[in-house]
C-alpha cells in the first residue's frame, strides 16, 4: 500500500482560536479512512486545512509526494482533490446540471462521467433541469457527491454525508460510497460510527485539535474502551 | 392552476408592492397630458437605462465579492471623460496607446520576473529595499521620458485649449485641420521605445520582489508562460510600432471618418479603459483588504474623490459638452422626421411624433437610443450570466466563493474579471450619457447615489433587480421633475405645490425607505 495523502503535525488558526493544534494522519492509496471525533474537535477544520480553505500555519501536507501546504485552494483542488463539504454546499441557483458542470476541469469532464454518476444515484438524472434549491436534503448529499466526481480526482474529502438523512437514504448513500471505494481514495469525517465502522478500513481519532489515535477500523471495533473514551458511544 | 396560486403565495409581498408602484405610477399620469406623460416616460426609461448600467455593475461586484465599490461613480465619469477624449480629441489616443502597451510588455513576462526573483538569495534588508529603489527608478524613467514623447493634449487652463473649445470646434468640423502631426522632435523613437520598455520591466519586476516578500512558500515547477502571452506580446509590439511610425496617417484617417465610427470607437475606448482600470484597481487595491471590509469601503470612498480631482486636473472643472455622432445629429431638410425610414434618410436629431392628436418631439438620442442601448446590455450581461461558463461560476460565487474555489477554479482571476466588467459597464454608461447630459465633475457622485438608491430598492445582489430598481428610480426622478414644473393640484384645495429640484433626490431616497420597510431585502433580493 502506498500513502496518498499524508498529513504531518499541521497547527491551523481561525481568526485567534488555535484550532487544530498537531494533526497527523495517513491515508492510502485506495482506501476509506475515517476521521473520528466529538463535536467541534476539528474534523471539519482537518478537511479544510488540506484542501486550503483554513490553511494551516505550520505542518506538512504532503499529496501523491508533492508538499500542498500553503497552496491555494483551486491549485490543492487541481492536483485531483475533490471536496464535499458539511452541508452540502450546491448551489441553490444553479441547475443540477450546472452544478455538475461547474466541476469539470477539462471541457467534456461531465458528458464522459455521466454515465457513471447517474448509475451511481440514478435520481438525479431525471432532477438534471431543476435548480439546486428544489432538491431535498438526500438529493443535494448525492449531488454534493457526483460533483466531486466530476473530474479526474483521487482522493476525495467528504464531510458528514450522513448528517441529518433518512435512514433509508444512508443505506443507499453508503452503498454509493462503497462503490466508490473500488477506485478511488476516501477521507471521510463521519459522526454516525456505525455508518463510519461499516464503511472505513483505518480510522484517525481527532480529539481537542489533535490526533490521538489510529490504526485498523476492525481493531477500533473490538477497542470498546477506545469508543466510549473518544467517541461516547458504544 | 396549484402552481400559479403557490407562486402568488410565495410572492406576496413582491406582488403587492409592484401593484402599488404601478398604482402610483398610473396616479402620476392622470395629472397630465398624455404626451407629458409618453415624453416623460421616455426620459425616465433613459435616466433608467444609465443607472441601470451603474447599478448593474455595482450588483455584481457586491454579490460575488462583497465589496461595495464607492468609486463606481468616478468610473462612470471617467468613462464620460475618456469616451469624450476618444471621440473629440483621438490624435491624443493614438499618441498614448504605444506608450500604454510599451509599459504592459513588461507585466505581461511576470512569470519570468517572479521565477527570477524567487531564486535570488539575499540578505533580508537588500531583499526588502530593492524593490522600491526598482520602483523609483522605474517612475524616473517615466518622469524623463513622457515629455520627450510627442502626445498632443489639450490645456484646461487655457480657453483655446480647453475641452469646452475642441468640443465647439468639433461640432464646426474644424479639428482634423486644427491638429497638428505628432513628430519625434526631441528624443529619437527608438531611444523612447527602449526607455518605455525597460521602465515597463523594471516596475513589474519590482512588484515581482514585492509579492515575493509575502509569500511563504516557494513557485514550485516551472516556468509558466503560455504561448499565447508570447503572441500577446509579439501583437503589442508590432501594434505599438505601427503606432509609433504610422502616426499622422491613422490619425488623419480616425479624423475623416464618420462620426459614427469615431462613436463606436470611442465608446470601444471607454470600455477597454474603465474595465483595465477596474481590473487593476481590485488586483492592486482591493485584494489585499479582502479580509477588512470596511477598510476596503473607505479605500474605495477615497480612491472614488482622487479620481474626481484626476479627472478635474486633466480635463479642468467645467463642465463641457460631448457632441452626439452624425447618425442623432441630422436637421434641416426633411428633419424632424415623422417616421423611421424618415429619420434612416436623415438621421435627424428628432422625431416628430403624434401622441393624442398633438404633434410632439422626442429627441432620437437622449429619448431612445439611451433606452435601446440599455435594454441590450441587459440583455448581453443576462446570456452572458446565463449561458457561459463565466456567469455559470459568477452565480455560483455570488452563493459561495469559497466552494467555487474548493471546485479547482481560480476565484481570484473571476473575481477580477468581474471588478473589469463592472467597471467597464459603468464607463459605458458613462460615454452613453455624455452627448445626452453633458459632462461634469459632479456627474459621477450625482450617479452614484441614484444608483445606490436602485441597487438597494432592487436587491443588492440581484442582476434583473439592479435593473428594476434602476427603472423605478429613473421614472421616479423625471415625473417628480416633470411635476415640478407643471405642479401638483393639491385636492380640496387651491393649492398647487411644485416640487423643488432638491426634492428629485430626496423622492428616491423616500421611495427607497418606503420599499425597504415593506421588503427589507429590496424587491428581488434573496432571503437570508
Amino acid at each position: 500500500m502506498t500513502t496518498l495523502l499524508a498529513v504531518e503535525n499541521i497547527q491551523t488558526y481561525i481568526g485567534q482560536f488555535h484550532i487544530l493544534q498537531g494533526v497527523t494522519l495517513e491515508v492510502e492509496k485506495g482506501s476509506i479512512t475515517a476521521l473520528l471525533g466529538r463535536n467541534g474537535a476539528g474534523k471539519t477544520t482537518t478537511l479544510k486545512s488540506i484542501i486550503g480553505l483554513t490553511p494551516p500555519r505550520s505542518g506538512r501536507v504532503v499529496f501523491s509526494g508533492r508538499e500542498i501546504q500553503g497552496f491555494r485552494s483551486y491549485d490543492i483542488a487541481s492536483l485531483g482533490i475533490g471536496y464535499v463539504p458539511e452541508h452540502r454546499a450546491i448551489f441553490r441557483d444553479l441547475s443540477v446540471s450546472e452544478n455538475l458542470k461547474l466541476a469539470e476541469r477539462k471541457s467534456n469532464d461531465f458528458k464522459n462521467k455521466a454515465e457513471f454518476i447517474f448509475e451511481l444515484f440514478p435520481d438525479l438524472r431525471r432532477l438534471i433541469r431543476l435548480p439546486g434549491n428544489h432538491l431535498s436534503g438526500g438529493q443535494q448529499q448525492m449531488l454534493a457527491i457526483a460533483r466531486a466526481l466530476v473530474p479526474d480526482n483521487q482522493l476525495l474529502l467528504i464531510d458528514e454525508p450522513s448528517e441529518g438523512l433518512a435512514p433509508v437514504l444512508i443505506e443507499q448513500l453508503m452503498h454509493a460510497i462503497q462503490q466508490l471505494s473500488a477506485d478511488t481514495t476516501i477521507l471521510l469525517v463521519e459522526q454516525n460510527f456505525i455508518v463510519a465502522s461499516q464503511l472505513a478500513e483505518r480510522y484517525v481519532i481527532i480529539e481537542e485539535g489533535m490526533s490521538v489515535k489510529s490504526g485498523r477500523m476492525a481493531d477500533l471495533i473490538e477497542d470498546k474502551e477506545t469508543i466510549q473514551q473518544y467517541l461516547g458511544a458504544a | 392552476m396549484e402552481s400559479l396560486r403557490r407562486a402568488f403565495r410565495n410572492n406576496q409581498t413582491l406582488i403587492i408592492t409592484l401593484a402599488v408602484l404601478v398604482f402610483l405610477y398610473v396616479i402620476a399620469i392622470q395629472g397630465m397630458s398624455t404626451r407629458d406623460w409618453v415624453i416623460t416616460t421616455l426620459r425616465g426609461l433613459a435616466a433608467g437605462a444609465v443607472t441601470f448600467l451603474v447599478a448593474s455593475g455595482l450588483s455584481l461586484i457586491f454579490g460575488l465579492m462583497d465589496v461595495l465599490n464607492l468609486a463606481h461613480g468616478t468610473l462612470f465619469m471617467l468613462g464620460a471623460y475618456v469616451g469624450w477624449s476618444a471621440f473629440v480629441r483621438p490624435d491624443t489616443f493614438i499618441d498614448l496607446l504605444p506608450v500604454i502597451m510599451l509599459i504592459m510588455i513588461g507585466f505581461l513576462l511576470n512569470p519570468l520576473w517572479e521565477k527570477g526573483v524567487s531564486r535570488l538569495q539575499l540578505p533580508q534588508l537588500v531583499g526588502k529595499i530593492w524593490p522600491w529603489v526598482s520602483l523609483a527608478a522605474a517612475a524616473l524613467l517615466l518622469f524623463y521620458l513622457l515629455p520627450l514623447y510627442p502626445i498632443a493634449r489639450w490645456d484646461a487652463a487655457v480657453y483655446n485649449d480647453s475641452p469646452v473649445t475642441w468640443t465647439q470646434n468639433f461640432t464646426n468640423g474644424l479639428i482634423s485641420s486644427l491638429i497638428e502631426p505628432a513628430e519625434f522632435s526631441q528624443a529619437s523613437p527608438f531611444r523612447l521605445i527602449l526607455g518605455l520598455l525597460v521602465a515597463g520591466i523594471l516596475a513589474a519586476v519590482s512588484l515581482a520582489g514585492m509579492r515575493s516578500l509575502r509569500r511563504k512558500v516557494q513557485i514550485a515547477g516551472k516556468l509558466n508562460l503560455p504561448w499565447g502571452r508570447w503572441i500577446l506580446i509579439a501583437v503589442l509590439i508590432v501594434t505599438s510600432l505601427i503606432l509609433i511610425f504610422y502616426n499622422t496617417p491613422i490619425t488623419n484617417f480616425l479624423l475623416n471618418i464618420s462620426t459614427n465610427w469615431l462613436f463606436l470607437f470611442a465608446i470601444m475606448v471607454a470600455i477597454l479603459i474603465g474595465g483595465a482600470v477596474g481590473g487593476l484597481m481590485e488586483m492592486s487595491l482591493i485584494r489585499p483588504l479582502y479580509s477588512r471590509p470596511i477598510y476596503q469601503l473607505m479605500l474605495t470612498l477615497g480612491l472614488g474623490v482622487i479620481g474626481t480631482e484626476l479627472v478635474r486636473a486633466l480635463w479642468g472643472r467645467s463642465g463641457f459638452t460631448m457632441p452626439r455622432p452624425a447618425l442623432f445629429e441630422g436637421s434641416g431638410e426633411g428633419c424632424p422626421a415623422t417616421n423611421l425610414s424618415g429619420w434612416l434618410a436623415n438621421n435627424c436629431s428628432t422625431l416628430l411624433i403624434n401622441i393624442a392628436g398633438e404633434e410632439t418631439r422626442i429627441r432620437v438620442y437622449n429619448e431612445v437610443f439611451l433606452i435601446l442601448a440599455g435594454i441590450l446590455v441587459l440583455v448581453v450581461v443576462w446570456a452572458l450570466l446565463r449561458y457561459t461558463r463565466l456567469g455559470m461560476t459568477i452565480r455560483a460565487g455570488v452563493q459561495d466563493s469559497e466552494m467555487v474555489e474548493a471546485l479547482g477554479i481560480n476565484v481570484r482571476r473571476v473575481f477580477t474579471l468581474v471588478f473589469a466588467l463592472g467597471a467597464a459597464l459603468a464607463a459605458l454608461g458613462g460615454v452613453l450619457s455624455g452627448p445626452a447630459t453633458g459632462l461634469s465633475d459632479l456627474m459621477g457622485a450625482n450617479l452614484l447615489l441614484t444608483a445606490l438608491i436602485a441597487l438597494a430598492i432592487g436587491g443588492l445582489t440581484s442582476f434583473p433587480g439592479s435593473a428594476l430598481g434602476a427603472l423605478i428610480v429613473g421614472l421616479m426622478q423625471q415625473f417628480i421633475i416633470k411635476y415640478g414644473q407643471i405642479g401638483i393640484p393639491i385636492p380640496f384645495t387651491e393649492i398647487t405645490f411644485k416640487p423643488t429640484p432638491p426634492l428629485v433626490p430626496a423622492s428616491t431616497v423616500l421611495l427607497m425607505i418606503i420599499i425597504l420597510l415593506v421588503m427589507p431585502q429590496g424587491l428581488l433580493g434573496r432571503k437570508e
